[in-house]
């Protein structure tokens, strides 16, 4: 997320496309507020939520057809050129020129140049800026030329035209009109507008395009980095933001660097060669890849040994390792054993039975929670005989947060810290407890190994504080944090830091070993006091007040205690703020500057996201989106499913692609399960003729083992249900609360129908197309008195099936029967 | 979206007999201090029913209670506006009349009869008010006809005298204690009681209008109609009139009656209740 | 007396998240219930001996075909002139010196007229402590400076606590915002003490009429008839009392004597 829960209050327009309400409700009074002071909010969801209860104006959607109400958006503001010119011509790449060999999918009916079929992949060499004679990138400031970004886009969406999101997205002509309107004139020097997103727009196999759309559009009205602006990432469970930031990922390694792939980064050379840009912030990396391997491996990391490249573990290919993957190969028995921590797959990931069928296949399962939960409990699920599963469980008590010291981050990157309240029970311990147990005894079982690639896992230290048994918390951050790992001397010989002292900013790595830091960006949230003791910035509890509106003494935000991203775009060229209304960091001439002979510094509301002395007209000095290696936010920005956003189906949908000939997004993963375990239903099937949409409902979390199992929160909805509109129901027949079958060619479940005005049948290209709700919050575990805590599992009946980018599941948008009875 | 305090057939035994034991009372008053010595018979019939009949009122009230050692908690409590207090002290206070007068029933000393008419005097006012309370205090509740009702008292006044009449008699029949005059009286102020529910009923019925539904319509409307209007008082009266010559109708009447004011007390309380 | 304290609970800022019935749950320790199948998001039906605060769902199609959800989280009123209190032959039932109406389960000894006596539905009967429930405005929490549990919940300030006149002013400034706003319906329910029942000390905002919420116009307090119906009933006393009179008056054989 760029910007700052706070920080909705101050925007005049607010497009809420995920459920908020519902699923951030803490953060979803900041909307409230907003609409306190007169701003509008728009809610864009298939269904009427409790978001679109408190909203203006409610937009119906197809599930699916993200892009082309975004597409259709982009087109509306260039159309009416409700665009924010100056923005747009000097903060984006909109005004680069691409090579001319370079055409959208407008011309190639739904493909980008250089699809190979073949491969089922793009090649991408025409995918790139057309370079002048020092290697810059060529522009065009009229953005006149066709082959300038800016005319490419337009050019792009031409297609997205009114009718066409009518007939594609269901939406009413008119309503889109007004929804357009409002949201795209409230932009420019004056205004700003957000858009909140979740997994509406994830859950695709055109996921991470989806985000990219609304991003476009946020660029165009020059909404980045401006106060009541940016990009409202809205994540999942509380720590998930910490868990990304931390990588718990199959691709990446804390702070955003990719895992090394086994051929194409062979030394720590090429990995470096290879993945550094040549421009933007990420020419530190080095530093920061260094001070990682000097946190993972401590002393046995040497530059001899290149700190220890050669112990990570590469990856054999880019993508084979994501939680669908490993499904899939633990179904076809290629993965033996699993620790699951703190995860339910057995009800909460896609195609759940054959997750199930395919965790009954290994050695042996190790699940630590605080509950016992269906896949603790994986011999006993429905249908199956317990004496048929081979499976060896081992369940670990966990302490949930209550129970431990800690850190969360949330979904506005902000790191904060949590007590201790109670002492776990009996043999319950924390997880870093259980990671660092198991560590130890593993080192002492591998302790006499010469093998050189058991050194590193020999040398890795997992102790924090005195006591071996018990991990201290804070021992953790202040690692993740960075510290010196030796005496630190200025070039006069002063030492700035002693051995072991915590770093202030990333700015002090080295890539020499001299630091060591387990997650760049996270530098600066443990510092050393005046007192030489530790201060723990992430429990800082000053909230926020008129003099400090975005809440700088409360928590950690990373990078840097920054609490907008990107904020230099909230000034203009020349670092004076866009608006008196719209101010957030500006350029003080005045100001003493870093050196004494010097004036001039950014300064203002937030933490510059900027070297705060670079002035506006220095190099660079007006170039705001620091992390990209062209300075500048991208229109134009190459995914492995094209550089602009295209709209495909689903790929289960009830009907054809009517963008282009192309009916879903080419390069979408589909896995090919043996045993019929992942059958699709074919577009248009009259078997299968509904959209499905899943769901979270407040009261519940997730696989439900956080709420099934509590029974203040499982009382309040009756049973599992699925929501359906009066007029299906009246199509099968159907009473409010009828026990119903919805089926899919992977599943069917046996559920409750809660017959709703609040679903509608949609229009789509003229025919009437019907779509239901279910959540996904309930499996066979449950608390005995409530029977309606337990019921089937939603995600039997989704698919394995992923976006190209990342591998996330289709679980928004996919086809299902529904059938009266249990059948 | 009301609530209801869903007292139930213990609170309607307790309504029925306790104006039993109200009307009862007050007819043995009355004819001890208004009748003849040959009403004495009916004076000591009534105010013996009245005695037991209060005890089990009381019990039943206690038993009802959610937490029934804390009956003493409504007399820790006197709140004169509250039916529901002052009924509690009532029925306490109704009992020593009903003892003492019980007692006193059995004296051959005219002083100490004296002083039990003149005891039964001012007891029939509390057995008029046993009689009569709950109907008030049902009818000063949020509840839906209960609290339209402005006669819902004075129907179950009505009510009471009526069927603690027809206790009385039918008790006197049963006893063998026909003989004299009283028996007659009694009977003759039951006619009139019953003619004078039936008038106050007709009120109650006019006055709510379509509020009367739960008890008119629906469910509870044959029992309402069938079992109280025509049953409990239609037909004991024509019984009472046309037949008043032969004995044997006397007491299948009283019965009616009896059970007729049991109904009442019933569709009341549980038609908005079930 | 203490300045009265009041909750004011502004549905037009409710997101139905129940977590303020919840936290009313968890905080005064009630305990489980089955749920009714109530065809929408909202459960329980009823308030509740163990439901305080519960969030109705109300899905009501606008005249421009528009759909409106309305939410509203509802609770017992602390009236200024209560049924319930005045019902209570115990004196379980009494006002604090916050003016909020509480139920004292060592002296309550479940007679449930309570129950039957308030006009909106708020008290239940718990039959394992076989007394009368109903919210105690966190009795123990503003007794240590702390606000009701349900209002510390919310996040979005749904429900307010404080001192009730300031809150009556906030609550009319932001009625007349919200018709500024369009919302033309939109109005105070209980705030005003000259209206119904004095008063109530948890009052509302409401975007639709009072019914709409399945609340009563112009609740009435329950005892208002006492006396008419006391009248009444002495009224057929006198009138029964003069019938049997003359029936043992008559010194002439009675006709029974055949
Ligand atoms: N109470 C509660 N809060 C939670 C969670 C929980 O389980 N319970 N889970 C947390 C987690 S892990 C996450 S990831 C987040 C998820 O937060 P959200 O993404 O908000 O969660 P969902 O309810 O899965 O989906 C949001 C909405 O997307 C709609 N939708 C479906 N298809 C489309 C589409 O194509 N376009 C648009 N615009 N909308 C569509 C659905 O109708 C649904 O209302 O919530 C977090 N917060
Ligand atoms: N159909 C469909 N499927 C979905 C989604 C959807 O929208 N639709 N959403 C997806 C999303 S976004 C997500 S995030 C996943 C979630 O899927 P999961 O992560 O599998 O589901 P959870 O129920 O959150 O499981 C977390 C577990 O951690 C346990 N736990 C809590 N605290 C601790 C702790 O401190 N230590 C340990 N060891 N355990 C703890 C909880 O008891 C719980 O069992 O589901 C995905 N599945
Ligand atoms: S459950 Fe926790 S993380 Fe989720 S909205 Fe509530 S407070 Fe925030
Ligand atoms: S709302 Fe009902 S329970 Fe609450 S104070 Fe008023 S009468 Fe009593
Ligand atoms: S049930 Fe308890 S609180 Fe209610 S009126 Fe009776 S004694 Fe009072
Ligand atoms: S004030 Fe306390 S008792 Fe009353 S509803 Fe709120 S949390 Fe429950
Ligand atoms: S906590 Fe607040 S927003 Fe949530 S349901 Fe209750 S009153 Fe409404
Ligand atoms: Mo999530």
């Amino acid at each position: 997320m760029t910007t700052n829960l706070i920080d909705l209050q101050h925007s005049d327009v607010i497009m809420a496309t995920s459920n908020m309400a519902e699923n951030h409700p803490v953060g979803f009074q900041w909307v409230m507020k907003a609409k306190e002071r007169g701003a509008k909010f728009i809610h864009v969801d298939p269904r009427f939520t409790r978001t679109s209860a408190a909203a203006d104006i409610h937009v119906p959607i197809r599930s699916g057809t993200n892009i082309a109400f975004f597409g259709g958006l982009i087109n509306y503001a260039i159309q009416h050129n409700l665009y924010f010119r100056d923005y747009v011509v000097h903060y984006t790449n909109a005004s680069f020129l691409i090579d001319p060999e370079f055409k959208t999918a407008t011309d190639g009916n739904g493909l980008f140049t250089g699809f190979d079929a073949a491969k089922g992949a793009y090649d991408r060499t025409s995918w790139k800026y057309q370079l002048d004679g020092e290697g810059n990138p060529k522009r065009d400031l009229t953005l006149r030329d066709p082959h300038s970004v800016f005319q490419l886009m337009r050019r792009h969406y031409s297609r997205y035209t009114l009718q066409m999101v009518e007939r594609v997205c269901g939406i009413p002509q008119a309503k889109f009109e007004e929804v357009a309107k409002l949201y795209c004139s409230n932009s420019g020097r004056e205004k700003t507008g957000t858009i909140t997103y979740a997994l509406n727009l994830t859950q695709h196999t055109n996921g991470v395009e989806n985000i990219r759309a609304l991003c476009m559009l946020q660029l165009l009205l020059g909404n980045i980095g401006r106060p009541g602006g940016g990009v409202t990432a809205l994540r999942g469970h509380a720590n998930v933001q910490g868990a990304t930031d931390l990588e718990l990922l199959y691709h990446e390694l804390p702070g955003y660097m990719a895992q090394p792939l086994r051929d194409a980064h062979p030394d720590l050379t090429a990995y470096m060669e290879k993945e550094t840009p040549k421009g933007g912030f990420w020419v530190n990396k080095p530093k920061f890849f260094v001070s990682l391997l000097k946190a993972f491996y401590g002393d046995a990391a040497t530059k001899d040994n290149e700190y220890g490249y050669q112990w990570l573990p590469k990856r054999a290919k880019a993508d084979a390792y994501s939680h669908q993957h490993i499904f899939v190969d633990m179904y076809n028995g290629a993965i033996k054993g699993f620790l699951a921590l703190g995860q339910n797959p057995a009800v909460g990931g896609p195609n759940a039975k054959l997750a199930r069928s395919a965790m009954q296949r290994l050695d042996w399962l190790v699940v630590k929670d605080i509950f016992l939960t269906e896949t603790a409990e994986i011999w006993k699920a429905p249908g199956v005989d317990p004496k048929t599963v081979k499976t060896e469980v081992f369940f670990m008590p966990a302490a949930p947060a209550a129970e431990k010291d800690g850190s969360l981050t949330n979904t506005m990157r902000l790191i904060q810290w949590h007590e201790r309240a109670v002492t776990p029970p009996g043999d319950v311990t924390s997880d870093a407890e259980f990671v660092c147990t198991l560590a130890r005894r593993l080192q002492a079982l591998y302790a006499g190994s010469k093998k050189e690639r058991d050194r590193g896992f020999l040398a890795a230290s997992f102790k924090y504080g005195d006591n071996p048994k018990e991990p201290e918390m804070v021992e953790v951050l202040k690692e993740i944090n960075g510290y010196a790992t030796e005496d630190i001397t200025d070039k006069d010989g002063k030492v700035v830091y002693k051995k072991g002292q915590p770093l202030n900013t990333f700015a002090h790595m080295t890539d020499d070993g001299k630091t060591a830091g387990g997650c760049w960006i996270y530098t600066g949230v443990t510092v050393e006091g005046p007192d030489g003791k530790l201060v723990n910035k992430a429990n800082a509890r000053k909230p926020a007040d008129d003099k400090d509106y975005l809440g700088h003494g409360w928590g950690f935000a990373w990078p840097a205690n920054r609490r907008i991203l990107y904020n230099r775009a909230a000034a203009d060229l020349a670092g004076k703020p866009w608006s008196e209304k719209k101010k957030l960091i500006w350029w003080d001439a005045e100001a003493p500057g870093n050196e004494p002979s010097k004036k001039g510094k950014w300064v203002g509301l937030d933490v510059p996201d900027f070297n705060p002395f670079l002035a506006p007209d220095a190099k660079n000095g007006d170039k705001p989106f620091i992390m990209r290696t062209d300075l500048v936010g991208g229109f134009f920005g190459p995914l492995n499913d094209g550089p602009f956003p295209e709209h495909y189906e689903p790929i289960e949908s009830p009907v054809r692609n009517l963008l282009s000939k192309q009916q879903n997004n080419p390069v979408a993963k589909i896995w090919k399960v043996p045993d019929q375990q992942n059958e699709l239903a074919p577009t248009g099937s009259a078997e299968y003729p509904y959209v499905i949409t899943t769901y979270r409902l407040t009261e519940h979390h997730l696989s439900g083992v956080m709420s099934r199992y509590l029974p203040m929160l499982a009382e309040l909805h009756h049973s599992h249900f699925t929501e359906i509109s009066h007029e299906l129901a009246d199509e099968l027949a159907l009473k409010n609360g009828d026990m119903v079958t919805v089926a899919t060619p992977r599943g069917k479940i046996h559920v409750r129908a809660m017959v709703t005005n609040r679903l509608k049948p949609f229009v789509i290209d003229g025919k009437k197309v019907h779509q239901i709700g279910v959540p996904w919050h309930w499996g066979y575990n449950g608390i005995a008195e409530l029977p309606g805590s337990r019921g089937d599992i939603t995600n039997d009946l989704s698919a394995t099936v992923g976006d190209p980018n990342v591998y996330i599941q289709e679980t928004k948008a996919f086809m299902c029967n529904v059938k009266k009875g249990v059948v | 979206m009301l609530k209801t305090p869903d007292w139930e057939l213990m609170i309607v035994w307790y309504f029925f007999l306790g104006g039993i034991a109200g009307g009862a009372y007050f007819t043995a008053a009355i004819a001890d201090n208004f009748g003849t010595v040959r009403d004495r018979a009916v004076a000591r019939t009534g105010y013996l029913l009245s005695l037991p009949l209060v005890g089990m009122c009381g019990m039943l009230l206690i038993a009802d209670l959610g937490v029934p050692r804390r009956f003493l908690n409504m007399l820790a409590a006197f709140k004169f506006w509250d039916p529901m207090s002052i009924g509690a002290w009532m029925v306490g206070v109704f009992g020593l009349f009903t003892f003492v007068s019980s007692v006193l029933s059995f004296t051959s000393s005219e002083k100490m009869a004296a002083l039990r008419r003149k005891i039964g005097l001012v007891g029939l006012l509390f057995g008029f008010f046993l009689a009569s309370y709950t109907g008030v205090l049902i009818s000063n509740s949020a509840m839906p006809f209960w609290s339209d009702a402005r006669l819902m008292g004075a129907l179950f006044l009505a009510s009471g005298a009526s069927t603690g009449m027809a206790a009385v008699s039918l008790l006197m029949f049963v006893t063998g204690a026909t003989a004299g005059e009283g028996w007659g009286k009694v009977k003759k102020a039951d006619r009139f009681s019953m003619i004078f529910e039936l008038l106050v009923l007709a009120a109650f019925l006019f006055m709510l209008g379509s509020a009367a539904k739960p008890i008119t319509t629906g469910h509870f409307a044959p029992l309402f109609w069938g079992g109280l209007v025509a049953m409990g008082l239609v037909i004991p009266l024509v019984l009472d009139l046309v037949g008043h010559r032969v004995r044997a109708l006397a007491p299948i009447a009283a019965v009616l009656v009896l059970v007729g004011g049991f109904i009442l007390r019933y569709v009341v309380l549980m038609s908005i209740q079930a | 007396m203490a300045r009265t304290l009041a909750m004011f609970t502004d549905t037009s800022l409710c997101i139905g998240c129940r977590a303020c019935q919840v936290a009313c749950k968890q905080w005064n320790e009630l305990g489980l219930e089955v749920p009714d199948w109530t065809g929408t998001y909202q459960n329980h039906t009823h308030f509740t001996d163990k439901t305080f605060r519960l969030v109705r769902f109300i899905e009501e199609p606008k005249p421009t075909g528009d759909l409106a959800w309305l939410l509203m989280s509802d609770v017992c009123k602390h009236c200024a002139e209560a049924g319930c209190l005045d019902a209570c032959p115990t004196g379980a039932i009494y006002r604090t010196e916050y003016g909020t109406v509480n139920i004292n389960q060592d002296v309550c000894n479940g007679c449930r007229y309570c129950v039957s006596s308030c006009p909106f539905g708020v008290v239940s009967f718990n039959e394992t402590t076989g007394t009368a429930k109903k919210c105690t405005f966190c009795n123990d929490r503003i007794h240590n400076g702390l606000g009701p549990a349900c209002a510390k919940a919310c996040p979005t300030d749904s429900i307010q606590f404080g001192f009730r006149d300031d809150l009556v002013t906030k609550a009319q400034k932001r009625v007349e915002t919200l018709k500024a706003m369009g919302f033309k319906d939109a109005q105070l329910y209980g705030a005003d003490s000259k209206g119904f029942l004095g008063g109530l000390n948890a009052f509302f905002l409401l975007l639709s009429k009072p019914s709409t919420y399945s609340l009563p116009e112009q609740p009435k307090l329950p005892q208002r008839n006492v006396v008419v119906d006391s009248l009444l009933s002495v009224g057929s006393a006198i009138v029964i009392g003069l019938g049997a009179l003359l029936a043992f008056r008559d010194r002439e054989q009675g006709d029974g004597n055949a």
